[in-house]
């Protein structure tokens, strides 16, 4: 005998079920369409280029839900949950097959091991996920989800998922009982809800099916009624913000909003792009961002997640009208929140559907900026940068006074061809705590040989953070600026010590016509330390551990050069537990190094951080890669009592310990 | 109402300031001027006053030093006329003829009030704004923090004193304000507005009508602070440095 299935057993009315869906039908399409309206309001953005990127990223991120299986418990039960609820979904559809096309989807070994095992099985992980989402919501209660506001949207949805699937499974399990279904052990889940029910007449049996029936589709209908105007509308729009995700480098800012009738940068919704709203409506409130924050977690007003929320709730109440005439900026987000972000991108890198705060923070920024709203120690860098093109007020004229007193002569650029031009930036050239590291990094790098000269007075700050504060009329200023002394300089490459000044050399600069590649000098160090190169004669034989900076790594994937010559050093590198792409921001990006601390800190990013690298067994240097985090790492061990535990060292330092004065020849 | 805001550049001392080869002038080719700070909070004492009240806010400067970015900004700023008065030497005027300058530019201007910063680095004696008032025999008020429409024709400032004490003076228009400081701290212009102006804008240039005024005070030696002796620092560990200072004071007789 043919293992089957009757179609719609027990339900000779099942033609109904058209009229029954269609006022729920009618629901949902008006929710979609109405969501879908209020991400017009924004300007456009075109997202359309390689689409086969995009489909790959939703098959990898929304099917395959790589990043949201990073983490184990939450992973699994989202895991178990969607996908048993996709495999059920389909199932429902491959009937509708059977009825409509003829196609034998309830009978023979399809409908065994697919239909029945497999669907079956799918439909106890998504009960079991259910479980465990609830149980998370109802009892773990991780801070991430319930601060800085729960939803509780989730529950009633969870509830009705979990109607949805028991209901499933009690009609499965009556249709077993009252067929006497011989294959009935082979959906297991729907042959356990049988056992319930033996025993029982068969015209009891028959109408309680017929019940459940009609209850399990009416709920599996309000479902989709709810999705469009519930925390379900993830499951639409996740798909779609993953689609358009951004696939420009983090580091490259898109050029915002231009000068309209409301100024630049973005006062209200309609100056952020149709992406930035659809954002919005995609967030899943699952709080990854905001548990990698730095800003949040050090005490500061801002967290990713509740920006997202918070612009949400406005984008709703303004096509509602009900927003009672609050401006986007300054009420709905208030200056305090747009201005504690370090732009250190550890919210992107997080969000499992790519939403991007950062753009909308700079937007924001613009905004401010262009109304000369901004605090009295930010206002004092920015009029400084512009005046004497650095934004530690210092003289132009002493930008290469880090030279003096150094044993080698470093080739002015403007007069002489070098291989590298060596391009310094503010703080390796004017911040005492960095200058001893850039002085090191000209000796290292001249005694192996290496052909770089820098611009000297020439040079003015790379604008990277000028542009993170929203400053863009500075930013091109100062690009202009660098890019008409580089013009008449012959290099082949150009070298930083600074992340952030590599970033915008490598990231931005190439919209205004420069095309010159940009290396740091960690990969010039990496380079160099190769066997044919610089001679090492002293094994550094201690336990260090690596900050990855977060304009370096997380920014532009520069993780593997510092380590390599960490190791090549004979140093024995031990990783922090927030590494690599999850590296924790030192506090000096997006130009926060610029700006008052926020009120009511209560542990400053560096600090956190150096706790960290303090904590680990038996490491006693923490090595950094950015002229900006040696003054801030030392100031935190400083703060947190951890002076006699931790030294903090530039990586270029740490070469030259290892190397005599020797040279080897040639890079 | 109509006020003119007159703006003088200082020496940034951003820069170490030469003195140069005639040993009684700064050098000027190493040295980059700003606007005084004083001169700044007039200004933006001058824009509070269009921005609350309604004002038009003409600037003026001498022609020396970075003039035109000076302007410019103010511009940028808010200002709604620039004047630049040409024809000055490299170096500036002196204070007093720098006074009877804007004196004579000010003669063909309806203004009703004339703000400038009290003082500036090189104008500690605060000459300028009270010397402009005598010449011009109007009221004059310096050192405030605060200046407000007051009935038509008036304005109430409140002036500073030391040891925290401050008045409030009623002063009839037209008058001559010297301004310590504005209610709030100078206003942020971005640099694309401030570039965007200088495309779109121009200054007014007029040549400065050249004012006779009595000799002034030459100067005849001009000199960096010379310390007579260096100071001596110390090195070595805790121990060694106390037992240092111990000798050091025994040496000079002052420990027993
Ligand atoms: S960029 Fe960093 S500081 Fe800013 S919101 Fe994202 S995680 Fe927080
Ligand atoms: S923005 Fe992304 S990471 Fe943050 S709560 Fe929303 S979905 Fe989660």
């Amino acid at each position: 005998m043919t293992p089957m299935r009757e179609l719609n057993w027990n339900i000779a009315e099942h033609k109904l079920i058209y009229a029954v869906f269609l006022p729920f039908l009618i629901v949902f399409l008006w929710g979609v369409f109405v969501t879908m309206r209020r991400w017009l309001l924004g300007r456009p953005d075109p997202r359309w280029d390689r689409l086969w990127e995009r489909l790959v990223g939703v098959v990898a991120q929304a099917g395959v839900q790589f990043r949201i299986l990073r983490e184990a418990y939450a992973g699994v039960l989202h895991a178990t949950l969607s996908w048993g609820f996709f495999v059920l979904l389909a199932a429902t559809c491959l009937v509708l097959l059977q009825e409509y096309l003829g196609l034998p989807t309830l009978q023979g070994p399809f409908y065994l091991y697919f239909m029945s095992l497999v669907v079956d099985l799918f439909g106890v992980l998504a009960l079991v996920g259910t479980g465990m989402a609830l149980l998370r919501r109802w009892v773990l209660k991780p801070k991430r989800l319930v601060e800085p506001r729960g939803s509780d949207g989730y529950s009633v949805l969870l509830v009705l998922i979990f109607v949805i699937l028991a209901s499933g499974f009690v009609v499965e399990g009556l249709r077993i009982v009252a067929t006497r279904d011989p294959w009935g052990a082979w959906s297991p889940g729907g042959w356990l809800f049988a056992q319930a029910f033996l025993g029982m007449p068969q015209e009891g049996l028959e109408r309680l099916h017929r019940i459940s029936w009609w209850g399990h589709a009416v709920a599996a209908f309000a479902f989709i009624a709810y999705l469009p105007f519930s925390r379900a509308m993830h499951i639409l729009v996740a798909p779609l913000s993953i689609f358009f995700r951004s696939l420009e480098p983090l580091g490259r800012l898109p050029a915002g909003g231009g000068a309209g009738a409301e100024g630049p940068g973005a006062s209200s919704l309609r100056q952020l792009t149709w992406k930035h709203l659809l954002d919005l409506d995609a967030c899943t409130e699952c709080g990854r961002c905001q548990a990698a924050c730095p800003a949040w977690l050090s005490g500061a007003p801002l967290s990713p997640k509740g920006l997202v929320l918070d612009l949400r709730d406005h984008l709703r109440a303004r096509l509602g009208h009900s927003n009672g005439g609050r401006a986007m900026v300054g009420d709905v987000i208030t200056r305090e929140v747009i201005w504690s972000c370090f732009t250190c991108g550890a919210c992107h890198e997080m969000c499992p559907v790519y939403i991007e705060p950062v753009p909308k923070i700079v937007e924001m920024r613009r905004f401010l900026t262009s109304q000369g709203d901004v605090d009295a120690t930010l206002q004092d860098t920015l009029t400084a940068t512009s005046r004497y093109g650095n934004s530690l007020g210092q003289s132009p004229r002493a930008r290469a006074r880090w030279t003096q007193g150094l044993d080698v002569t470093i080739k002015d650029i403007r007069r002489e061809r070098a291989r590298y031009l060596w391009f310094v930036g503010d703080y390796a050239s004017y911040d005492p705590a960095a200058r001893d590291a850039t002085r090191a990094a000209a000796r290292v790098l001249h005694r192996a040989g290496v052909d770089f000269g820098i611009l000297y007075d020439g040079e003015s700050g790379s604008g990277n953070d000028a542009r993170r504060v929203g400053e863009e009329g500075l930013f091109e200023m100062l690009v202009e600026k660098n890019l008409a002394t580089m013009r008449g300089c012959e290099f082949d490459e150009i070298m930083t010590t600074d992340p952030h000044t590599y970033n915008t050399l490598k990231n931005e600069y190439p919209r205004f016509g420069a095309t010159w590649p940009v290396v740091h000098y960690s990969e010039v160090l990496d380079r160099l330390v190769q066997p044919d190169g610089v001679r090492l004669t002293r094994k550094l034989s201690r336990r260090v551990t690596y900050h990855d900076p977060c304009y370096l790594g997380r920014y532009n994937g520069v993780f593997d050069a510092p380590r390599r010559v960490l190791r090549a050093l004979g140093a024995e590198l031990v990783e922090m537990p927030r590494n690599r792409r999850s590296s924790y921001c030192c506090g000096a990006g997006g130009g926060r190094i610029w700006m008052k601390e926020a009120a009511g800190i209560k542990e400053r990013p560096a600090e956190s951080r150096v706790r960290e690298a303090a904590a680990l067994d038996a490491v006693g240097t923490l090595v950094v890669a950015c002229p900006k985090e040696m003054a801030m790492f030392r100031d935190a061990v400083k703060t947190t009592g951890l002076e006699d535990r931790l030294v903090i060292k530039d990586l270029a330092e740490l070469v030259e310990e290892a190397t005599t004065l020797e040279v080897s020849g040639h890079a | 109402m109509n006020i003119t805001v007159l703006l003088s550049m200082v020496p940034d001392l951003v820069e170490e300031l030469e003195i140069d080869a005639s040993g009684a002038a700064l050098d000027t080719q190493w040295l980059r001027y700003v606007i005084s700070e004083s001169d700044d909070h007039a200004l933006e004492q001058a824009l509070l006053l269009k921005d609350r009240h309604g004002a038009s806010v003409s600037v003026m400067a001498l022609d020396y030093g970075d003039a035109d970015q000076v302007l410019f900004a103010a511009l940028a700023r808010g200002a709604d006329e620039a004047v630049k008065l040409t024809g000055i030497p490299e170096a500036g005027l002196g204070k007093r003829a720098a006074a009877a300058t804007f004196k004579e530019a000010l003669g063909g201007i309806r203004t009703d009030l004339i703000l400038t910063g009290v003082q500036a680095i090189d104008d500690l004696d605060a000459h300028v704004a009270g010397m402009l008032g005598g010449m011009m025999a109007l009221p004059y008020v310096g050192v405030t923090r605060s200046v407000e429409p007051s009935g038509e024709g008036k304005v109430l400032v409140q002036k500073e004193y030391p040891g925290g004490a401050a008045a409030e003076i009623e002063v009839t228009l037209p008058a001559v304000i010297g301004v310590l400081s504005a209610p709030q701290p100078p206003r942020y212009v971005p640099v694309a507005r401030i570039r965007e102006v200088m495309k779109t804008r121009t200054l007014d240039e007029r040549e400065a009508v050249p004012a006779t005024v009595p000799a002034e005070p030459a100067i005849i030696r001009l000199f960096k602070p010379e310390s007579a002796e260096h100071a001596q620092m110390l090195d070595g560990s805790p121990e060694e440095l106390a037992e240092q200072i111990v000798k050091i004071l025994e040496d000079r007789g002052l420990a027993p």
